[in-house]
């Protein structure tokens, strides 16, 4: 999966799950302050994002630190990339 | 300690003739059935009765996400219905003092729509990675009150009545109880519920909806008629403004009616059948709660489900109690049996009908059934000065509820 479909991919949820507009998913924008998620969005986010890359991150401790979108794409990055590397 | 006096001061509706109270009466007015043969509901195997009287949601996506994600069909319905009950008593709450302003908002259960959708989403897999944060905000059993607080930003006194098909009119009930002891002073209350095949089923599987009328869903259900089959279940809120009778006068409110009676019984005897007895006391209770004789009452508001034993029982309450004086009358013919909201629904057209003067008919009551004789049924629109109502309201649990509302 390249970084271009990851970050369309992600965006999709926060237009569908979130209703943000498009412009606004700029990769610095902070996902509380700037795109307005509380604790009970993360939790819909997590879920979205499982569904939509077919992963499981729900018990994953680095999710804690992502505050910005560029954050959220380098960790589904990392992701998607271990679960590459395993399945070599 | 003195009792203070209730009045109501708003009223707002969704129902399946549309949002709004306008809507509503309209349908009423020109006799219209909401009743819809439902698509798709075949697919349940065993369920006899394919009929119901849907909303078509309207207006939602104005309600913020972060306050709707929590809502499911009914408690939009209730904030809707709450929006225009401010509206209606002309209350800005950024005016009050929030403390003193809460809900009662009743329902059967949470909502039926997300209920079925978190079983259908957990079980196949016993998974629960795949449900969302809010699912159980909306199956709740206190969803619809506590959507309506947190839509309006109410501090006050927050309650949800859970007793079925009198839901909603034990929480104006409720209502009346803490205006009238002084710990609030703003209230909406009433109730809400939603449509789905599975509240249908629950009745279905007693043989008490209708089941004859599938392919003739406007001729159901039938009221005190002789071919009555069953209820028809509905949709949508019913949400009033309950306000202290002294603080309504001072800021000039327009005043529908006072609540000056309320009860509530149970017959303790059969957890599906009405029984005749207990709602005869329910009725006699508010009436002397209300200080009223029987024959002061001008209009009776039934509950009335066309169900084969409930209508008999409640057509003999009436007549044991009221004889053929006072004209009695029903709504399930034109939205169906709206459950936990019907107390609220029904008792908003009844203030409307209040308000013209024209009292309208039981819609598909064309033969008085033999069992139902003896009371005034209303069968043509009937124009008579109303100042005192009586609002019936029936529930599965041998509950029993009744109100009296007065012009002043």
């Amino acid at each position: 999966m390249t970084g271009q479909e990851i970050i369309e991919k992600t965006n999709k949820v926060f237009e569908e799950s979130f209703e943000i507009e498009k412009e606004r998913l700029v990769p610095d924008a902070n996902i509380f302050v700037d795109l307005g998620l509380d604790s009970l969005d993360i939790v819909d986010l997590i879920v979205a994002l499982q569904s939509s890359f077919g992963v499981k991150i729900r018990n994953e401790e680095k999710v804690r630190d992502i505050r910005t979108l560029q954050d959220l794409y380098q960790f589904i990055s990392s992701i998607k990339n271990e679960e590459g590397t395993k399945n070599v | 300690m003195s009792l203070k006096r209730v009045v109501i001061t708003g009223i707002g509706v969704v129902s399946p003739f549309g949002n709004g109270v306008p809507a509503l009466m309209k349908g009423i007015e020109e006799g219209r059935s909401a009743v819809r043969f439902m698509e798709g509901w075949d697919q349940y195997n065993g369920l006899q009765s394919l009929v119901g009287a849907p909303v078509t949601m309207q207006g939602e996506m104005s309600i913020p996400r972060q306050k709707r994600r929590s809502m499911g069909r009914m408690s939009i319905f209730a904030a809707q219905a709450a929006d225009e009950a401010l509206a209606d008593a002309g209350i800005m709450l950024a005016d009050e003092d929030l403390w003193r302003v809460g809900c009662v908002v009743g329902s059967t259960m949470g909502s039926a729509k997300s209920i079925n959708d978190v079983f259908e989403t957990m079980l196949p897999d016993k998974d629960l990675s795949k449900l969302n944060s809010t699912m159980f905000f909306q199956c709740m059993s206190h969803t619809a009150t506590v959507n309506v607080a947190q839509y309006l930003g109410l501090t006050g006194t927050i309650m949800a009545a859970s007793a079925a098909c009198a839901s909603a009119l034990h929480a104006i009930g409720i209502g009346y109880d803490l205006i009238r002891l002084g710990r609030q002073d703003i209230l909406l209350c009433g109730g809400a519920e939603e449509l789905h095949p599975t509240v249908t089923g629950s009745f279905d599987i007693l043989f008490a909806t209708s089941t004859k009328f599938n392919d003739n869903p406007g001729k159901t259900p039938r009221p005190f008629d002789r071919d009555r089959d069953g209820l028809v279940c509905g949709e949508g809120s019913g949400i009033l403004v309950l306000e202290e009778y002294e603080r309504a006068v001072k800021r000039n409110a327009t005043i529908y009616a006072e609540i000056t009676g309320f009860s509530t019984t149970a017959s303790g005897i059969h957890v599906s059948q009405s029984n005749k007895e207990s709602m005869v006391m329910c009725i006699r209770q508010a009436l002397a709660d209300s200080g009223v004789k029987p024959e002061e009452i001008d209009y009776i508001n039934a509950h009335a489900t066309a169900t084969l034993q409930g209508d008999q029982e409640e057509a003999e309450a009436i007549r044991e109690i009221f004889g053929a004086l006072v004209p009695v009358s029903c709504l399930k013919g034109n939205i169906g049996h709206t459950l936990g909201a019907a107390g609220a629904i029904e008792l908003a057209a009844s203030l409307k009908m209040m308000e013209t003067g024209m009292i309208y008919p039981t819609l598909n009551l064309e033969n008085v059934s033999q069992d139902c004789e003896g009371i005034q049924h209303v069968m043509h629109p009937l124009k008579k000065q109303v100042n005192t109502v009586l609002k019936n309201g029936f529930a599965f649990g041998g509950i029993n509820a009744a109100l009296v509302c007065k012009k002043i």
